[in-house]
C-alpha cells in the first residue's frame, strides 16, 4: 500500500522466556508514539514457559497498512534454533541481527549465520555479552537488541526509553534503570555500524487524527464493551479469547459492572442469557470449542428473544485443534449452529478498529433486535496490534430504554407480531408486564403454543432484515475500482487486510480489480453483494477454512458462482497466493477463448 | 549414499571466489562453503576508488549478483571469523563457536593493510581502504575538494590517489619504502614516477617520515601529521598504503609450515595434504630461486585461486604465471604497471 515513506516490518524470534513478545511490545508502542501506523502480530507457543517459539512481527508505516507483510525488513534472533526456519522470511537486502558470541559450541549449521542468504545482510553482535556488561545479567538481551535496532536505523531513542519506563513502571525502579542501561548499551553498539541493508525509516506522519492508541483486537473489544455500557460478563478461559476475560475482570468492576468466571462455557452463556433477560448488558467470549457448547443456550436466546453478546475468536479446529493458530472455520457454527431455525446476528470485524466499533455497538444492536449477537473474530485479529484513533467522547453510550406501553386492561404481549418483527421488550420488574419466557414455542403472550410456529419463525427471521442497514455500522464496503471490473475479491474477517493489500498490488499491476468486505455475516447484505457480483466478471473468495464456508454462504444466499481460495495453513492468508490467483483470473477473463481452448 | 566432498574456502576475495567457481565447474556434486569477514558477497577491491565517482551502492561493485551463490550451490558464510583450523581432525572453528568439518580446505584469506610500527599507536586516526565499508567512510568523512594525506602509497593507494585527483580532491603523499609496493624500485626508478605525480598536482614529500598524527577541530582540517624533520602537515583524512601483511594466527594448529605466509608447493598445496592456499596469504616455492615467494597483484591472485581449485580436484599444475614486475610512465604522462590495470 505504501508507495512512499516508511513501510518496514520488524520481526523478533526467540524462545518462551527470552522476552521476545515484550521486546516486540516495546517496539510497537515506541513506533506508535513516534506517530507511525503500526500493525503487529505475536505468535506464542502452546507449551509452558521455557519451551516453544515466540515471534513478534511489527509493521511500521507512515500510511495505513492493512496486513502484515510476508517478508520482514529487519529480523532479530534471540534463539537460533527457533529463528533459523524463519530467516527465509527476510527480504533481499533486509537485515538479520543475531548473537555472534554463543556460550556453547554448536555443530555446522547450528548458528544462524549458516542460513542467511547472500542477498540478506548479516549483523552479528555479542548480544549476551552486552547485556551482561550493562546489567550483570543476560536476561536483558531482548532490550539490548531493541537498542541496537534503534541505533542502526537511527530511531529516536527517547521514544523507546519512555515506553520501557512505562512498561516497568509497576516494578521497582531498579528494573527500569537496568533495562534502560541495556537499551543504551545496544544503542551504542548499533550507532555507527556501517549499513549494507536498504531499510529506510523516514519521518513519521506529523498530523495524526487524535491520540494513537495501540490495541489488540481483544483489547479493542474490551474498550468497545466498556464504552458500549457492558454491565455483566461471564466467561470461561479459552485461547485466544482469554485476554478479553482477563481485562474485563479488572476493568468491569471499576466501571460498576459484574464479572464472574464460570465453571464452563455452558454456565457462561446461561448466565449471559439470564442477565440479558433481566436487562443487563451482558457478554461472554469464547472460541470455537466453547461456542459449540453454547449453541443450545443461544437457541434459547433466539427463541426467548433475549439480547446477549457472544464473542467467538476462532482458532484451528475441529475439537482442540490448533489452539494457538488462526483459522476462519467457525463461520458455519456462528451463523447456523444450534437446533431449529435459529437466526442471529453475526458481525465479523476486519481489523482492530472494527473490533472496537462493533463491540461498542453490539449491545445496542442486540437490544434493538432482541437476539444474541455474535462477534466473530479469529486469533490473528484477537492478538494483532494496530494503532487505533478512538474518539475523545464516548459515541457508544447506551441510549435510554423505552418502556413498552400497554393499554389499561390489556395483557402485555411480549412477542406481539409487528410489521418489522420487533416486539416492545419489557424487563422483569416493569409494572404490569409479566410474561412467560421459555424455550418452548409460544404465542404472542409468551405462553407455550404451536399455533403460531410459522408466524413466530417468520417474525424471528424478519426482524433481523433491517440489521444490514444499522445506523453507524459498516456492514459491507467496497474498495478499489468502482463500476465494472475484471476481478472482484470478496472477504470477511481478518483475511480482508490481506485482500486489501492484494487489491492494491493488483491495481499497481494494471489489473482491473475491486474488493468488498462483508462485516455482517448474518443477515447478509444481499443487495450489496448482488451489486458487487454484477460488476465483477469473476469473484474470488479467499478464506482460512477448508470448506469455503463464506463462499458457500454467499453463493447459497444469492445464487452466484464464486472462485474459492481456501487455506488451512495455521497462518494468515499469504498476499502472494491471493495475488497469484487474481492474476490467473484476470488473464482468464480477458482471454476467454484461449482459456476455453486450453481447457479442452 | 556417500556424503558429498566438502570443500571449505576461507576468504571470498578474488582467489576464493575464483576457486569456488572452478570447484563447482569441476565437481557438480560437491559441497562448497566459503567463510568471509565481509558483510557482502565478492566484489573487486580494485574498483573501490569508484565510490569517489559516485558508485556508492555496493551492489554495483559485485562481481556476481547474490543469486549466483544459491544458483551454484555455494554456501557463502559472511561475517564469520575463522579462529582455528585443526589440521588433523579437518575441522574449522569459527569465532561464534561453530565447528565445520572439511574434506579439503583452501586458505585464501588475503592480507590486511600493513601499518608501520611507529604509526600503530595512531591507527584510530587513520582511515583504511580495505573494504567497501572503509571506502565509504573515507568518502563520507572527506569534504568536497578536501585533502588526503597518504602515507606510503602502494599500488592500491596509487589507484585511489589518481582517482582523488580526477575527482577534485587534493593529495599529499609522504613517500616511504612501501611507495609503489609491490614493485621494488630503486631511488632512480622512483624519481620519474614521483615527478609524474607532482605533475598531476600531488604534494610529494620525500626524505621525511610521519611520526605522529593528532586530531583537530574548530574548522581546521581534521588531522595534523607530524614529520620527523619537524614539519607538520594538515589533511582532512590520513590514509596509510604500505603494502599488505598476512594474518596466519588461525593456522597455527593446522599442521602446515608457516613463514611470513603459508608455505605452499608450486601446486599451492601446504604441508598438510588436505589444505591448499592461494592469494596474498601464501608463499609459493620457486624452484629456480630455491625460495618461497609472495606473488601479489590481483592478476596473480586470481590465477592462484583457479589453479588451487583444479589441483584440489586432482590436477597437478604448477603456478608459473608470475606477472612481470614493471612500472613506468607512458608517453601521456600516465603511470602504468604490470600489476595494476587502472580503470578510467
Amino acid at each position: 500500500m505504501n508507495k512512499s515513506g516508511t513501510d518496514i516490518q520488524f520481526a523478533i524470534c526467540g524462545s518462551a522466556g527470552d522476552g521476545t513478545i515484550a521486546s516486540g511490545d516495546i517496539m510497537k508502542r515506541a513506533a506508535a508514539a513516534m506517530g507511525f501506523h503500526v500493525i503487529a502480530f505475536d505468535v506464542y507457543p502452546p507449551e509452558i514457559r521455557g519451551f516453544g517459539k515466540c515471534i513478534s512481527r511489527i509493521r511500521i508505516s507512515s500510511e495505513q497498512a492493512y496486513s502484515l507483510k510476508e517478508q520482514s525488513d529487519v529480523f532479530v534472533s534471540l534463539n537460533d534454533g527457533h529463528a533459523i526456519p524463519h530467516v527465509g522470511e527476510v527480504r533481499d537486502y533486509g537485515a538479520v541481527i543475531y548473537d555472534d558470541h554463543l556460550i556453547a559450541p554448536v555443530a555446522e549449521g547450528g548458528h544462524i549465520s549458516a542460513h542467511i542468504r547472500p542477498a540478506q545482510i548479516p549483523y552479528g553482535l555479542p548480544i549476551r555479552q552486552i547485556s551482561e556488561q550493562a546489567t550483570n545479567a543476560a536476561r536483558s538481551r531482548n532490550i539490548v537488541v531493541l537498542g541496537y535496532v534503534a541505533g542502526l536505523l537511527d530511531l529516536p531513542a527517547e521514544a523507546f526509553r519512555k515506553v520501557i519506563a512505562q512498561k516497568f513502571a509497576s516494578k521497582p525502579a531498579v528494573v527500569t534503570e537496568s533495562n534502560i542501561r541495556a537499551f543504551d548499551a545496544g544503542l551504542e553498539a548499533g550507532r555507527g555500524v556501517f549499513r549494507y541493508d536498504d531499510v529506510a525509516v523516514g519521518a513519521a506522519p506529523t498530523a495524526a487524527d487524535g491520540e494513537a492508541v495501540m490495541m489488540t483486537g481483544n483489547g479493542a473489544i474490551v474498550r468497545g464493551f466498556l464504552e458500549g455500557g457492558i454491565q455483566s460478563y461471564f466467561g470461561y478461559p479459552i485461547t485466544p479469547a482469554t485476554s478479553i476475560m482477563e481485562r474485563l475482570a479488572v476493568e468491569l468492576p471499576k466501571a460498576g459492572g459484574r464479572f464472574l468466571q464460570t465453571e464452563d462455557e455452558i454456565a457462561a452463556i446461561s448466565a449471559t442469557i439470564g442477565a440479558g433477560f433481566a436487562g443487563s448488558r451482558a457478554a461472554t467470549a469464547t472460541s470455537g470449542p466453547g461456542l459449540a457448547l453454547m449453541t443450545e443456550m443461544m437457541g434459547l436466546g433466539v427463541m426467548a428473544e433475549v439480547p446477549a453478546v457472544v464473542v467467538c475468536s476462532q482458532r484451528g479446529g475441529p475439537s482442540t485443534g490448533l489452539p494457538t493458530k488462526t483459522e476462519q472455520s467457525d463461520l458455519n457454527l456462528a451463523v447456523h449452529g444450534g437446533s431449529g431455525d435459529a437466526p442471529r446476528i453475526v458481525i465479523a470485524p476486519t481489523n482492530v478498529e472494527g473490533c472496537y466499533r462493533c463491540a461498542g455497538m453490539a449491545f445496542e444492536i442486540a437490544e434493538k433486535y432482541q437476539v444474541p449477537v455474535v462477534l466473530l473474530i479469529d486469533l490473528y485479529l484477537s492478538n494483532r496490534y494496530e494503532t487505533v484513533f478512538p474518539s475523545d467522547k464516548n459515541v457508544f453510550a447506551p441510549k435510554p430504554r423505552e418502556v413498552p406501553k400497554v393499554k389499561e386492561g390489556e395483557d402485555y404481549k411480549r412477542f406481539v407480531l409487528t410489521e418489522d418483527g420487533i416486539s416492545p421488550r419489557a424487563l422483569p420488574g416493569d409494572a404490569g408486564m409479566m410474561y412467560t419466557a421459555t424455550g418452548l414455542e409460544h404465542n404472542e403472550l409468551g405462553k407455550p403454543s404451536d399455533v403460531l410456529h410459522m408466524e413466530m419463525n417468520a417474525k424471528r427471521h424478519h426482524k433481523l432484515k433491517s440489521a444490514v442497514n444499522y445506523p453507524g455500522l459498516t456492514t459491507s464496503k467496497r474498495f478499489g475500482d468502482m463500476g465494472k471490473v475484471d476481478v472482484g475479491i470478496l472477504g470477511w474477517g481478518s483475511t480482508f487486510g490481506e485482500i486489501l493489500e492484494t487489491m492494491f498490488e493488483a491495481q499497481a499491476e494494471g489489473i482491473s480489480c475491486s474488493a468488498m468486505k462483508v462485516v455482517m455475516l448474518s443477515p447478509l447484505p444481499e443487495g450489496e453483494l448482488r451489486a458487487f457480483f454484477d460488476d465483477c466478471k469473476v469473484v474470488l473468495v479467499p478464506e482460512l477454512n477448508y470448506q469455503g464456508q463464506f463462499a458457500n454462504l454467499v453463493s447459497g444466499a444469492i445464487g452466484r458462482p464464486v472462485v474459492r481460495l481456501n487455506r488451512t495453513i495455521a497462518t494468515p492468508m499469504p498476499v502472494a497466493e491471493i495475488l497469484s490467483e487474481v492474476r490467473r483470473l484476470a488473464a482468464e477473463v480477458n482471454e476467454p477463448v484461449a482459456a476455453a481452448a486450453g481447457g479442452v | 549414499m556417500a556424503e558429498p566432498h566438502h570443500h571449505v574456502i576461507i576468504g571470498s576475495g578474488s582467489a576464493g571466489f575464483g576457486a569456488a567457481k572452478t570447484l563447482r565447474e569441476g565437481d557438480p556434486d560437491c559441497r562448497i562453503t566459503m567463510f568471509t569477514m565481509d558483510a557482502i558477497p565478492f566484489y573487486h577491491r580494485y574498483r573501490l576508488p569508484e565510490v569517489f565517482r559516485g558508485r556508492t551502492d555496493w551492489r554495483d561493485l559485485l562481481a556476481k549478483p547474490p543469486s549466483f551463490y544459491e544458483e551454484n550451490g555455494i554456501t557463502l558464510r559472511r561475517r564469520c571469523r575463522v579462529v582455528d583450523v585443526d589440521g588433523s581432525a579437518h575441522v574449522v572453528s569459527l569465532a561464534h563457536q561453530e565447528t565445520v568439518p572439511f574434506d579439503s580446505l583452501l586458505v585464501a584469506a588475503g592480507g590486511r593493510a600493513y601499518l608501520p610500527e611507529n604509526l600503530s599507536g595512531h591507527a584510530h586516526l587513520i582511515h583504511g581502504f580495505g573494504s567497501f565499508e572503509a571506502a565509504m567512510r573515507v568518502y563520507n568523512d572527506l569534504p568536497r575538494g578536501g585533502r588526503v594525506v597518504m602515507i606510503g602509497g602502494d599500488m592500491i593507494g596509487l589507484d585511489l590517489l589518481l582517482t582523488l585527483l580526477d575527482t577534485g580532491y587534493r593529495v599529499t603523499l609522504i613517500v616511504n619504502a612501501q611507495t609503489f609496493w609491490p614493485h621494488e624500485l630503486t631511488a632512480e626508478q622512483r624519481a620519474p614516477l614521483l615527478e609524474a605525480l607532482r605533475g598531476k598536482g600531488v604534494d610529494v614529500i620525500e626524505n621525511a617520515r610521519a611520526v605522529g598524527i593528532s586530531p583537530q577541530n574548530g574548522g581546521a582540517p581534521a588531522r595534523r601529521v607530524a614529520l620527523d624533520d619537524g614539519r607538520e602537515i594538515e589533511g582532512d583524512v590520513v590514509m596509510a598504503f604500505c603494502g599488505l601483511a598476512t594474518s596466519v594466527e588461525f593456522m597455527l594448529r593446522a599442521e602446515v609450515d608457516i613463514e611470513r605466509g603459508l608455505l605452499v608447493s608450486p601446486e599451492l598445496q601446504t604441508t598438510n595434504d588436505a589444505i591448499w592456499a592461494a592469494g596474498d596469504i601464501c608463499q609459493i616455492w620457486h624452484d629456480g630461486e630455491k625460495a618461497y615467494k609472495f606473488y601479489h597483484g590481483w592478476k596473480n591472485v586470481r590465477v592462484m585461486g583457479q589453479l588451487a581449485a583444479r589441483n584440489i580436484l586432482g590436477a597437478h599444475e604448477p603456478f608459473d604465471v608470475d606477472v612481470e614486475d614493471r612500472i613506468w610512465v607512458d608517453e601521456d604522462g600516465e603511470i602504468q604497471s604490470t600489476f595494476w590495470t587502472r580503470k578510467p
